[in-house]
């Protein structure tokens, strides 16, 4: 006999993608959906500076085909953005005013650019880079440029430096040693930092944190610095980290805090409702904090144990508390960071 | 009743336009009228002193500021310090804030716009009454004090204000940073109310300079509005440490110009608009690091988006989820806050959330100065015994009169700490239940205007028409001076673009069934479910109208009805109509004299 249930996941990243896989491997009779705002299939996030640049087509980002999909039988709905959650009668709408019933429900919606509020006066004139969509936007007017100013920063950061340099732009960097993501920089990896970003030929700023003002000018941006000097470039980018996507949460009755907030199994105050990877926030008694995980390897991980906890399971995250940062008053697990000091 | 046209209204039609204008104009009080603007118009019934929302803001879209700004007045006495820092109670009732129609209109920030672009010396109008010979002594000159006083005066009444502080305004002057309100506004608004013949004396404490007893036998009524003065504490070990101050201490303080010690590194405990002016506050002060610390999260804060914007981008941080445990100090002094983490628990009802503390959670955060800003109750201490309900004062509900007669009491120290336009509101109230012990029957009534309207005065494009921003001041410019005002309030092109976006919910469209061809055509062009085939509506035991029952059988339909519920005054079925079988109504909530 044909079932009913009708698990919907929403995001198309690590997290959401392992989830929907060990629901169907768990389940074959389920009727599964990956919704997402995002157009394109499953990709890598870390070669999306490449991408930005043309070091790359989106090809060489992309994980897997459209077919496996069919294959498993999972209902990709991309590009379709879900605008609230109604958790009384387990349904969500999308901005097209859809409505779309779920019997259990999975939030993995990732974050978005982090936005300094030091920036918020001139926030429309920088650009960030934290998914595709970002990318494509200013693809574009990226292949044209030939000097880019990147305010940053954290790992995409560095990525997009390398990524940009190797494109053959002139590329200067004003780091923000006290303001980097996810720890601030102490001195001794801050001069780690800038070696290695000099090395790849990048101009480096220190101390030159915040700029104060970023302007239009002909064919590009004026960047004020805080002596009042200024210099010029083609596009500016901001990258300091990211934020959950939890805004379209609000007044749904989902408990939010910096992120969706969840318990050791992964379950959000409402039934039937989960979160897992760089949206969810959980609290951990070894840590006496929230935290919210990073990073691709903590995504899948979480999205299979949130998985197997929906359909019965009773795992535990793993409350060790390594890699933990503490930025903005948020506790942050990463598993890339090693990878970076 | 005369009507007023003016040419502004008629552009170019002239004279021979202004007398089209004039038809009848009826006014009503049947239940079902009162009950329609109650569910039709959301701003003006969410509105505590029932501000005419839709009316005001028409107002300033046609460039009538002055006009715009006598109509708040009317309501709310002080419309250039509301529009400033009001709760804004309307703008979450706002219809264009529902889901799918977008965000609320900036109603507040279009109340500050009538005060701003008003013409300079425009002629102020308060209808006054014949003098009665009476004579009412208010305490405390805040929102409800003032409001109190205003209303009183204006019914011909002899009023004092006796008020403990140096100058009047109470909370909106000594609890309310200058950089949210200058003291210019906050004076010449005062000042219209005390030109009414209103007596203020200042630096007179009840019950210290003056006995209360003594003040009975000198007034025919006496009405205490001595709001929240007394703040709430924390109930935590070493909260009497050097260094911890309370949140309402802190800004009566730093508004009265006196010095306040602060250290580098500031916590404010607590949530609410106090909290966040103390965080600002201190961060003028030159406090390096200012922290929020909260019980739960933002999405339960009291204040609204745009306060907890501004905070953040001044330079203060929120934390969530935590509760002060106990304070630690040494040699008197503190030194660090023991918070616990907390986890959000739903209230009974759901809607809420109720924070626990965690189990073994404890951490501790250095700091300097801690201020707690976690709320106020009344102090009363007259020298007179009074029935209290609980920490505050005990009255008749609705009739404001307390255990001692000719003694009344309204605002914050009735309700507990509230906001100032619900203790405007509540004094305007009190003042009526003077008003009619004296003369012995309700002077002033609120009834549904009606008036024939030609046109919808919208177009649908307005629909989408984004929220304008408030102007700021940038963050750089806002610490050398501290009282400097942070927001600038919207140029003449602004406010008109901003007022454009207000459905005009006033407006009632109606089918005239006898006409109606049941084309459907309205329903087919309208934006949303608004237009409804219907077999019935239902009646309210209290006399209001109920819901319609919908039908899509067409032997049960009896008429095609436009739900005024639904309804954004988009103005399409109107257009499309062939019958020209749809009306519009303007409809105005009025307080107007009572026939005698």
């Amino acid at each position: 006999m044909p079932k009913d249930d009708h698990y919907v996941i929403v995001g198309n990243g690590p997290a959401g993608n392992h989830a929907a896989d060990t629901l169907r491997d768990e389940d074959p009779e389920a009727n599964i959906t990956i919704i997402s705002d995002e157009k394109p299939l499953y990709y890598y996030k870390h070669r999306v500076p490449a991408y930005m640049v043309g070091g790359c087509e989106f090809e060489a980002l992309r994980i897997r085909p459209y077919r496996i999909y069919r294959e498993k039988s999972i209902r990709l709905r991309l590009g379709q953005r879900v605008e609230r959650v109604v958790p009384q009668e387990r349904c969500l709408y999308l901005k097209h005013m859809e409505k779309i019933h779920y019997t259990q429900l999975i939030l993995a919606v990732g974050a978005s650019g982090r936005r300094l509020p030091s920036h918020a006066d001139f926030s429309e004139h920088l650009h960030c880079l934290a998914g595709f969509d970002d990318a494509k936007r200013v693809r574009e007017a990226m292949m044209k440029s030939t000097r880019i100013v990147i305010l940053g920063g954290d790992l995409v950061s560095m990525g997009l430096a390398r990524e940009a340099c190797k494109a053959g732009k002139e590329v200067v960097f004003i780091l923000y040693s006290s303001l980097f993501w996810p720890v601030a920089l102490k001195a001794e990896i801050q001069q780690n930092v800038t070696e290695r970003l000099t090395a790849l030929g990048v101009e480096v700023l220190v101390d030159t944190e915040p700029v104060t003002d970023v302007q239009p000018q002909e064919g590009g941006y004026r960047i004020t610095l805080p002596d009042g000097s200024s210099l010029s470039a083609d596009l500016v980018f901001s990258c300091f980290g990211f934020v959950p996507n939890i805004r379209f949460l609000l007044g749904s009755g989902i408990n939010t805090e910096k992120g969706v907030l969840v318990d050791h199994m992964m379950r959000t105050n409402q039934e039937g409702i989960y979160a897992c990877g760089d949206c969810a926030q959980i609290y951990n008694p070894e840590f006496k904090d929230y935290w919210l995980s990073v990073g691709w390897g903590n995504a899948e991980t979480q999205g299979v144990l949130t998985a197997m906890n929906l359909l019965g399971g009773k795992s535990v995250i793993d409350y060790q508390p390594k890699e933990i940062f503490d930025m903005d008053g948020v506790t942050i697990r990463t598993s890339w960071w090693k990878s970076f000091t | 009743m005369k009507r007023e046209i003016y040419k502004s209204q008629v552009k170019d039609a002239g004279t021979h336009g202004m007398l089209q204008i004039i038809k009848e104009v009826a006014f009503s009080d049947d239940p079902r009228d009162l009950g329609y603007m109650a569910d039709n118009v959301p701003c003006q019934r969410a509105c505590p002193a029932s501000t005419n929302i839709p009316g005001y803001i028409r107002c300033i879209t046609e460039g009538r500021y002055g006009r715009s700004y006598e109509l708040n007045r009317i309501y709310n006495i002080l419309p250039a310090t509301l529009g400033r820092i009001c709760s804004r109670p309307c703008e979450a009732a706002c219809r264009h804030g529902e889901h799918d129609l977008g965000q609320s209109v900036n109603i507040c920030h279009l109340k500050r716009a009538a005060a701003d672009l008003k013409p300079g010396m425009h002629r102020i109008k308060e209808d006054l009454y014949a003098p009665s010979g009476k004579s009412v002594g208010v305490i405390g000159s805040g929102p409800a004090g003032i409001g109190a006083a205003h209303d009183l005066a204006v019914f011909g009444h002899n009023v004092t204000l006796y008020e403990s502080m140096p100058e009047a305004g109470g909370m909106l002057r000594y609890g309310i940073p200058a950089f949210r309100l200058p003291r210019d506004i906050l004076d010449l608004e005062i000042g219209n109310v005390l030109r009414l013949g209103v007596d203020l004396k200042v630096g007179v404490m009840v019950g210290h300079d003056v006995m209360m007893k003594d003040l009975l036998k000198k007034h025919d009524a006496v009405i205490t509005t001595v709001g929240c003065m007394a703040p709430n504490s924390l109930g935590v070990d070493g909260e009497s440490l050097d260094g911890v101050i309370s949140g309402l201490d802190f800004m009566v303080r730093t508004n009265l110009g006196q010095p306040v010690p602060i250290g580098k590194r500031v916590i404010v405990v607590g949530d609410g608009f106090t909290a966040m002016d103390c965080a600002r506050s201190s961060l003028r002060m030159g406090a390096q690091s200012v922290r929020i610390n909260i019980l739960s999260t933002e999405e339960f804060m009291p204040v609204d988006a745009h306060e907890i914007h501004e905070v953040k981008v001044e330079g203060a941080r929120i934390y969530s989820l935590v509760t002060t445990h106990r304070i630690h100090g040494s040699q008197g002094r503190v030194e660090g806050i023991e918070f616990l983490r907390t986890r959000l628990e739903d209230t009974p009802d759901g809607r809420g959330r109720i924070a626990v503390p965690i189990e073994n959670s404890a951490f501790v955060m250095e700091v300097d100065t801690v201020i707690a800003a976690i709320g106020q109750h009344p102090t009363v201490d007259f020298g007179q015994p009074l029935v209290m309900n609980g920490q505050r004062i005990g009255v008749q509900p609705d009739r404001f009169l307390t255990s001692v007669d000719r003694l009344y009491a309204a605002g914050d120290c009735v309700t507990g700490a509230s906001n100032v336009i619900s203790a405007l509101a509540s004094g305007r109230k009190v003042a009526q239940e003077v008003d009619e012990r004296f003369v012995g029957r309700r002077r002033r009534t609120q009834m549904v205007r009606f008036e024939a309207a030609e046109q919808t005065d919208r177009e649908r494009e307005y629909d989408f028409i984004r929220p304008v921003a408030m102007p700021t001041l940038a963050v750089s410019d806002r610490f050398d001076v501290g009282e400097n005002e942070v927001e600038k309030g919207y140029r003449e092109v602004e406010a008109k673009r901003e007022s454009l976006r207000c459905y005009l919910c006033s407006l009632k469209y109606e089918i005239d069934v006898s006409r109606c061809i049941y084309c459907s055509m309205c329903i087919d062009v309208a934006p949303r479910d608004c237009i409804k085939m219907i077999s019935g509506v239902s009646e309210n035991s209290d006399g209001t109208y109920g819901d319609y029952g919908e039908t899509g059988n067409w032997n049960e339909v009896v008429a095609i009805a436009i739900d005024n519920k639904r309804c954004i005054r988009c103005g399409q079925c109107y257009d499309v109509c062939p019958m020209d079988c749809i009306t519009i109504t303007k409809t105005e909530l009025v307080e107007v004299d009572r026939e005698e």
